[in-house]
């Protein structure tokens, strides 16, 4: 009793903790996990066989430096600021526009709108896992409908300036109808939105497999993906170098996108039924929301971000559609859980993810340790940032009153299991 | 006869509410004794004190004239006190069999294995023992719910249980399985089992009960033999003699109908008819009270007015339109208010604050919204007014309406469906845990909207309540409308027979209501 009762209090604590309190409760999981990174890259530093010892700490010798690891993968993430050699000092070689920051910013710009995609269909109170789906045929749609328009536009910029937003259009309407499925199945047939988007996930990257193999399949390639858009086609890296895959213009749509479903959520009619469904569907039904409607609607919202990031993959990344399309989707769920579902959030949640990522390249490359580890290292890191916005979901989910404040007016069944009717 | 449970001067008090007030409770073995009270009352309070749920703050619980101070249900399992809630905590996926021996399963094999035959045997004489009807191999999901019920008996009794607490156990049952389950009682109480159930239906603890101990806000107004007392007796200590409170404005005469119910039929969320053939009108001007023991179909009545639930036959018109299945923005925008009976769950969002809480159900009206967007600054203007007219404390707009206290929570809902320059007012319970002042603040407030020409449809457990403020009334037992009375010419124990499903001159009156068209309508 008593040890539930600890447990209750500190999830009490999490819920009720302030922005900053979260803030700087991330902060130090943050740091946290960089502790244990250290200690298992130690470990395993010493486990492994090397000729010279990366850093010797107590007299025995440790194949792999964890101080190292860290700052080259926060160095590396950055493009390398700083000169390693000499901790702390500025390189003066150092170009902001470089590909460890253009990988960094790219990972981070497919993951608004993934983050984006989950948080909208999370604050209607749907768990849309189906993100993956609706950005693969978001994807395959914009694809093929800038391969098969592109030649009765003029090349150039003018023809990129008509052809790039109509794409991003129609990856956006294909992802929302696809995500618009489960929604209605779920307002209509009341079936589970969690099992139903999972299973639309292997249909959408099976079914764009097909049509890829079958139907649209570059002849000049050995792998499943369609024909090239030409480069006035796909979006323009703007200041970065150009093969970082990185375009500031898809950023700052990125972010033009996090400010419009803030404003959509927060500033409308539509945003307030949305979140009164997702925070109490018996107040939104009493409050004359209709449930079948937002659900759909919430759903086909969630799938058109969704398929807005595949729009994105393919114009700024691939510049095609290719099959083996990157767990973007799935990201995009840890992403959100870690912003609390706040669309500005997503930002910095997004952006650690890219720098995970960015860095840990760095970290392969720059130092001897495994790729392996660094994944261990990576996922230390998101799951111990996320853990405490996951437990905060949770707590804020159930009922946390104890004995000692429920208020037994009408009989103290709350204890008991809700009450009668 | 000995005394089995005996509860001296129990008093439980929770942070700004006294559940039960110096509470003295006898019960003799090898009797059933209904515990009687409102909702809120404090009778199920007062028997997880017995069950070991909760720990008195004054007060000595006496179980064979032993004091017991219990520390949890196992506690009072051991002592032979065992208590069926009115959820019942059962394995649905298992059978009857393990349902029954879960948790103190006979074992075999050095303890390794559960001994499922002698489990099942077990069982069978158990069942046999005290003439229960069921088969072990059943599984829980497949029966219904009266046998589920006798499955948490057979629980309580597998553990050695001698005084048998229920908490309103008839609320699921159909009238035949309560018929049933009273017969249980009697079979049980034979074999010299202690039985005390929690109700609030009169009629039953009349016909079920040896003795009835009757509690009000808390105390013990009464214990009485069932055979010594009459309905009038018990609805008069259940009700109280408080002042009634009279309307303060002149009646005025009614105007042209407003909303129409006729006919209506409802099932529950559990498919299980609450309305049954139920008609009434109301006018403008006019506040017309629905008087009823909670649970009698009120609530389900109430959603079918309120577009929250729709009716299985009949017809609903409302200003001359026929809203019976129009949504419920619809009816929103069309000039109705509602106060919900559940204010956690519907008639507030408890994470929200109360600037958007205060526009909950006006969201797309034209007062906080224009093109879509909300306006958050008339939203804030119009919460706070709501905030300082019907007095919410503290007064914090941007305090999420979970903070607040529930009569507070209260007053800030009354504030908004008022606010909302409605043509008809559906009040459940309005003044549920609001203290005096607001109440009367409340009341006063209904009358003038009545006196503006708005209609109202009050609901109310409390009986001074209707009342006092009805210009007809209603009375609703098991899903029936029982009588429309004139409210000031009734005495409050002639509409304690009807909520306790009496007519007087039941079979000559009965003829009275029979409609030929009964249900098939639509």
């Amino acid at each position: 009793m008593s040890a539930g009762n600890g447990a209750k209090s500190v999830l009490r604590r999490l819920v009720n903790a302030s922005t900053v309190e979260r803030i700087l409760i991330s902060f130090a999981a943050l740091f946290m996990a960089v502790v244990v990174g250290a200690v298992i890259v130690l470990i395993s530093g010493r486990v492994a066989t090397c000729q010279t010892a990366a850093a010797t700490f107590f007299g025995l010798g440790f194949c792999y430096d964890p101080v190292e690891v860290y700052l080259v993968l926060f160095n590396g993430a950055l493009g390398g600021p700083f000169l390693l050699d000499a901790p702390g000092l500025f390189n003066p070689n150092w170009n902001p526009l470089n590909f460890g920051l253009a990988l960094t910013l790219k990972e981070t710009t497919l993951l608004i709108f993934t983050g984006l995609s989950v948080a909208v269909a999370f604050r209607a109170g749907l768990f849309n896992i189906g993100t993956q789906g609706q950005l693969i045929l978001g994807a395959l749609a914009t694809a093929l409908f800038a391969f098969f328009v592109a030649p009765f536009l003029p090349a150039g910029i003018l023809g990129g300036l008509i052809l790039i937003p109509l794409a991003i259009l129609v990856g956006a309407l294909v992802g929302g109808l696809y995500g618009a499925i489960p929604g209605a199945l779920k307002a209509y047939a009341d079936a589970n939105e969690v099992i139903t988007t999972i299973m639309l996930n292997f249909i959408a990257a099976q079914v764009a497999f097909v049509l890829v193999s079958e139907f649209f399949r570059n002849p000049d390639s050995q792998v499943v993906e369609t024909t090239p858009l030409p480069d006035w086609g796909t979006l323009l890296p703007v200041a970065f170098p150009k093969g970082g895959d990185f375009s500031l213009l898809a950023l700052a749509f990125g972010l033009a996108l996090v400010v419009a479903v803030w404003y959509l959520l927060e500033q409308t009619s539509f945003g307030y039924d949305l979140r009164t469904s997702g925070e109490q569907p018996e107040a939104a039904e009493y409050g004359g929301v209709d449930a079948k409607r937002t659900t759909v609607t919430s759903m086909f919202l969630s799938g058109a971000l969704g398929g807005i990031g595949g729009a994105i993959w393919v114009l700024m990344v691939m510049g095609k559609w290719q099959a083996g399309v990157p767990s973007l989707g799935f990201d995009g769920i840890t992403v959100t859980i870690l912003a609390g579902n706040n669309p500005f959030g997503i930002v910095p949640a997004a952006l650690l993810f890219g720098t995970l990522k960015s860095g840990s390249l760095a970290v392969q490359f720059g130092t001897g340790v495994p790729k392996q580890l660094v994944g261990v290292l990576r996922g230390l890191i998101i799951l111990f940032v996320a853990m405490p916005e996951f437990f905060r979901m949770i707590g804020s989910s159930i009922n946390l009153e104890t004995d000692d404040d429920a208020v037994a007016t009408d009989g103290g069944r709350s204890l008991l299991g809700g009450d009668d009717e | 006869m000995s005394t089995a449970v005996h509860l001296d001067e129990i008093t439980k008090r929770f942070p700004g509410v006294v559940a039960n007030d110096d509470v003295d409770l006898t019960v003799e073995r090898g009797t059933v004794h209904a515990l009687l009270g409102e909702n809120g009352a404090g009778k199920t309070t007062l028997m997880n004190i017995l069950y070991g749920l909760y720990e008195p703050t004054e007060g000595t619980v006496y179980v064979d004239g032993e004091p017991r101070d219990f520390d949890s249900p196992a506690d009072a399992i051991e002592a032979g006190v065992g208590m069926i809630h009115q959820h019942f905590m059962l394995v649905d996926p298992m059978t009857v069999a393990e349902n029954i021996v879960l948790g103190n399963e006979p074992r075999k094999w050095f303890g390794t294995t559960v001994d499922r035959e002698r489990a099942r045997q077990e069982v069978i004489d158990l069942s046999q023992r005290y003439g229960f009807d069921v088969n072990p191999d059943d599984t829980i999901e497949d029966v219904s719910v009266g046998v589920q019920q006798r499955v948490e008996i057979l629980k309580a009794l597998y553990r050695g249980a001698e005084i048998l607490i229920l908490d309103e156990p008839t609320a699921v049952l159909t009238p035949q399985e309560v018929e049933e389950l009273f017969e249980v009682f009697e079979e049980l109480t034979a074999q010299g089992k202690t039985i005390i159930f929690i109700s609030h239906k009169l009629g039953e603890a009349m016909h079920a009960a040896d003795d009835i101990t009757v509690l009000r806000d808390g105390k013990n107004v009464g214990t009485v033999k069932a055979d010594e007392t009459s309905n009038e007796e018990l609805a008069e200590l259940m009700v109280g003699r408080e002042v009634l409170l009279e309307p303060k404005s002149a009646h005025r005469e009614p105007g042209k109908q407003v909303l129409s119910v006729e006919n209506v039929h409802a099932d529950d969320n559990r498919g299980i008819e609450a309305v049954s053939d139920v008609s009434f009108d109301i006018r403008e001007g006019e506040v017309f009270g629905i008087a009823g023991v909670d649970g009698n179909g009120q609530s389900q009545l109430v959603e079918t007015i309120t577009g929250l639930r729709e009716p299985t036959s009949g017809q609903i018109t409302y200003k001359g339109r026929d809203i019976t299945r129009a949504s419920r923005r619809s009816r929103i925008e069309d000039g109705m208010a509602y106060i919900p009976e559940d204010r956690h769950e519907r008639g507030l969002v408890m994470d929200f604050d109360l600037v958007q809480n205060g526009i909950l159900g006006s969201q797309h009206s034209s007062k906080f919204s224009s093109g879509g967007s909300i306006d958050w600054s008339t939203a804030r203007g119009h919460a706070e007014r709501i905030i300082s007219e019907y007095d919410v404390r503290p007064p914090h707009a941007d305090a999420d309406a979970e903070s607040f206290s529930g009569g507070n929570q209260q007053k800030f809902i009354v504030g908004r469906e008022f606010e909302r320059e409605p043509d008809f007012v559906v009040a459940t319970h309005p003044t549920r845990g609001v203290d005096i002042g607001a109440m009367e603040f409340i009341h006063e407030r209904l009358l003038d909207l009545r006196q503006q020409g708005k209609a109202v449809l009050l609901i109310s457990s409390k009986l001074d309540e209707v009342q006092g403020l009805s210009d007809r009334l209603g009375v609703m037992h098991d899903g029936e409308l029982m009588d429309i009375v004139d409210p000031r010419n009734t005495t409050e124990e002639e509409i304690g027979l009807l909520m306790a499903g009496e007519r007087p001159g039941w079979s000559d009156t009965e003829i009275d209501t029979a409609n030929p068209s009964v249900g098939d309508a639509q």
